[in-house]
């Protein structure tokens, strides 16, 4: 596990921390046409769109202000990946004409007659992410409250995922890293148990193990990061919608569990490695 | 970046039991699902629902006042052309592609650039048609360019960015090659899930043939659909803001409002409606009207209800824990709650609804308190 020096807080910079939660979410970066995909985590271009939304920002607008802003995310919940059938027709029952016109203009039917139009959507379902956004502290804190009374309705990606409340967790006067590392697990409280529990039974026991930390994994925006994600916004325009890329690392974090009663001793270890890391015995 | 001012959203949650029923299936012809608090779930996808409240709002308001979503717009407003007009048909088309330019729909072209279904306004496709009615003599006598440099000065993308239709300012619209025409939806609707878990089942079915030899044994055919039966928390929010910004007025946002939550409440998928006749109400709809940020209590069933007896009812009782609970831990009051629900065996279920949500009502009751809160908020907007 790597270990960079965590870079100090510059001056005037703070850290909005959201809640990313929901029953679907849907993160896409390459969709387009009929096969809708997501992403296994939330993209840079979700979170600014979120927050540009919650301000009232419209696509045209400029989001100047917005593209610096730096951002880490924390799998609190990996959820699963849900594929989701979806058809469009005409509900007078009439075939689907095609995109060609004929010389009169008038479209031509599909031949042969197609009635029905097959997409596929993607989705995460049962996935709690933990996103931090690091820039100047005046910008985060007009947009915690632009979150708080949003301009538009906020959605997990997709129109049609809202999230659960609480959805701003607000502001830390930390690093990036800083902030998701003591941020306690959000994950649902069925989640936590199933975890406990899971750990119990892999230590040998027939009742669960309450550890007071456990390591999750983060990607952190970093100009030193060793992978890069295509991902950045530049434009929502329509007509120049059009994204960039941004240097991230990848990590393990050691978070705090949240459990009311931690019983670390009888894991037999001090609280550091409570969690299962099999890359520990690698020496990364 | 500049904090938003007040917002008025309209939160409806609403409970509705569905006995076996198929509403919304998948490729493998059965109904959808999704994980949720780490079981299964029934799911009807927002897009049906959002569906079926489009299909009921067609029953109840006027034609006039709807959108249709079509890829004729060139043929509908060739007929609006030649109403009351004595151009002939040719002309009337030729005039209509002029104006339909304008829109970057041309018809008459080989290129597919009709390739999208445009969804509009019946009103204001008849404003289009004004535009050249009484002058469609004049202008057919014209050559092509200048008809074009005439209907270029001519107010037509106007006459599609404003006085929309409720459907689309409901439902937003997307017109990919001109950015002006595009209507952001007012509403947002989540996908629909069972508050308790649920497994797919199936029903084998054999069809006998009436006309069958008596010698002759089995089933003409044999098959199998897949059902569930699920008590299902539905959640819509609509922006009254954003609807405001996109009717331009005040009366028809509230009466928007008014339809929205009465097609949202009352409509069904109609998906297998035969097979299994699953047409039902309700058992609970709640409206809360927020200054604040749509509030989503999807959280309330996120620990499954257990399966035993009486999952509406218990259903109810999360919703309203989950949401009183809300309010105490951020303290932020809605500016108005309506309740209208079934429950009358149990005093709990219903001392919890009302501590959450208020005096329950009659629906058409709870319509006319939220039309009068609305109004309120909007005269309170304006002053």
């Amino acid at each position: 596990m790597s270990h960079l020096p965590s870079a100090l807080i510059r001056p005037g910079e703070a850290v909005l921390l959201l809640r990313l939660a929901g029953p679907l979410q849907s993160w896409g970066t390459r969709s387009v046409f009929n096969r809708r995909e997501t992403n296994a985590e939330p993209t840079k271009s979700g979170v600014i769109g979120l927050l540009a939304a919650a301000c009232g920002v419209d696509r045209q607008d400029s989001l100047s202000e917005l593209l610096p802003l730096r951002l880490g995310i924390r799998v609190d919940q990996p959820g699963t990946l849900l594929r989701d059938y979806h058809t469009v027709s005409d509900y007078r029952g009439r075939p689907l004409p095609q995109a060609g016109v004929n010389a009169k203009g008038m479209q031509k039917p599909t031949s042969p007659v197609k009635h029905t139009h097959v997409t596929t959507r993607y989705y995460l379902q049962d996935a709690v992410f933990l996103a931090a956004v690091a820039g100047p502290s005046a910008l985060l804190s007009t947009l915690d409250e632009a979150v708080r009374a949003p301009a538009y309705p906020l959605a997990l990606g997709r129109r049609s995922c809202p999230p659960t409340q609480p959805m701003s967790l607000g502001m830390r006067e930390q690093t990036l890293e800083e902030s998701l590392r003591e941020e306690p697990w959000q994950s649902s409280r069925r989640a936590r148990e199933q975890h406990a529990t899971q750990l119990g039974r892999e230590r040998g026991l027939d009742h669960p193990l309450y550890p007071s930390r456990i390591d999750r994994s983060a990607t952190l925006e970093d100009t030193d990061g060793d992978d890069v994600l295509h991902d950045a916004p530049v434009s929502f325009d329509p007509h120049t919608r059009s994204f960039t890329s941004r240097r991230v690392r990848h990590t393990w974090l050691n978070i705090p569990t949240g459990f009311p009663r931690p019983d670390d001793e009888s894991i037999g270890g001090t609280p550091d490695d409570a969690g299962h890391d099999p890359f520990a015995l690698l020496g990364w | 970046m500049t904090p938003p001012g007040p917002r008025t959203y309209i939160d409806i949650h609403i409970l509705q039991t569905v006995p076996p029923a198929n509403l919304n299936r998948d490729d493998q012809g059965n109904p959808k699902e999704a994980y949720f608090g780490g079981v299964r779930r029934s799911r009807v996808s927002s897009q049906a629902w959002k569906r079926a409240t489009r299909t009921h709002f067609a029953e109840r308001i006027p034609k006039q006042d709807l959108a249709t979503r079509t890829r004729r717009i060139g043929a509908a407003l060739t007929e609006r052309i030649l109403e009351g007009s004595d151009t002939d048909a040719e002309a009337g088309a030729r005039l209509a592609a002029a104006l339909l330019t304008q829109l970057k729909i041309s018809a008459g072209k080989k290129e597919g650039d009709t390739a999208y279904l445009f969804f509009y306004g019946r009103r204001q496709l008849d404003a289009l048609a004004a535009l050249v009615r009484g002058r469609a003599t004049e202008l057919s006598a014209l050559d092509d360019t200048e008809l074009a440099d005439i209907v270029k000065q001519m107010p037509v993308q106007e006459q599609f960015s404003t006085g929309h239709p409720v459907d689309v300012a409901l439902f937003g619209r997307m017109v990919a090659d001109i950015p002006a025409l595009k209507v952001d939806a007012a509403t947002q609707v989540a996908h629909a899930l069972s508050t308790h878990a649920v497994e797919l089942e199936f029903d084998y079915f054999t069809a006998v043939d009436d006309e069958q030899e008596k010698d002759e044994t089995g089933a003409g055919m044999i098959g199998t659909i897949g059902f569930n039966s699920a008590t299902l928390y539905r959640y819509a929010s609509v922006g009254l803001h954003q609807l405001q910004d996109n009717l331009t007025d005040d009366e028809a946002a509230v009466t928007a409002v008014e339809e929205f939550v009465t097609s949202f409440a009352r409509s069904m998928p109609t998906g297998y409606k035969n097979s299994f006749a699953h047409r039902t109400l309700p058992s609970l709809v709640a409206v809360v009207v927020r200054a604040d940020q749509p509030v989503n209590l999807v959280s309330a069933f996120e620990e499954p209800v257990s399966v035993t007896s009486g999952i509406a009812a218990a259903s109810a009782r999360n919703l309203a824990r989950e949401h009183t609970r809300a309010l105490d831990a951020w303290g932020d009051a809605p500016a108005f709650t309506g309740l209208c629900h079934t429950f009358t065996d149990s005093d709990d279920t219903t001392e919890l609804l009302q501590h959450a949500f208020g005096t329950p009502h009659a629906f058409p009751e709870l319509l006319i308190g939220l039309r009068a809160h609305l109004t309120d908020v909007l005269k309170q907007a304006a002053r």
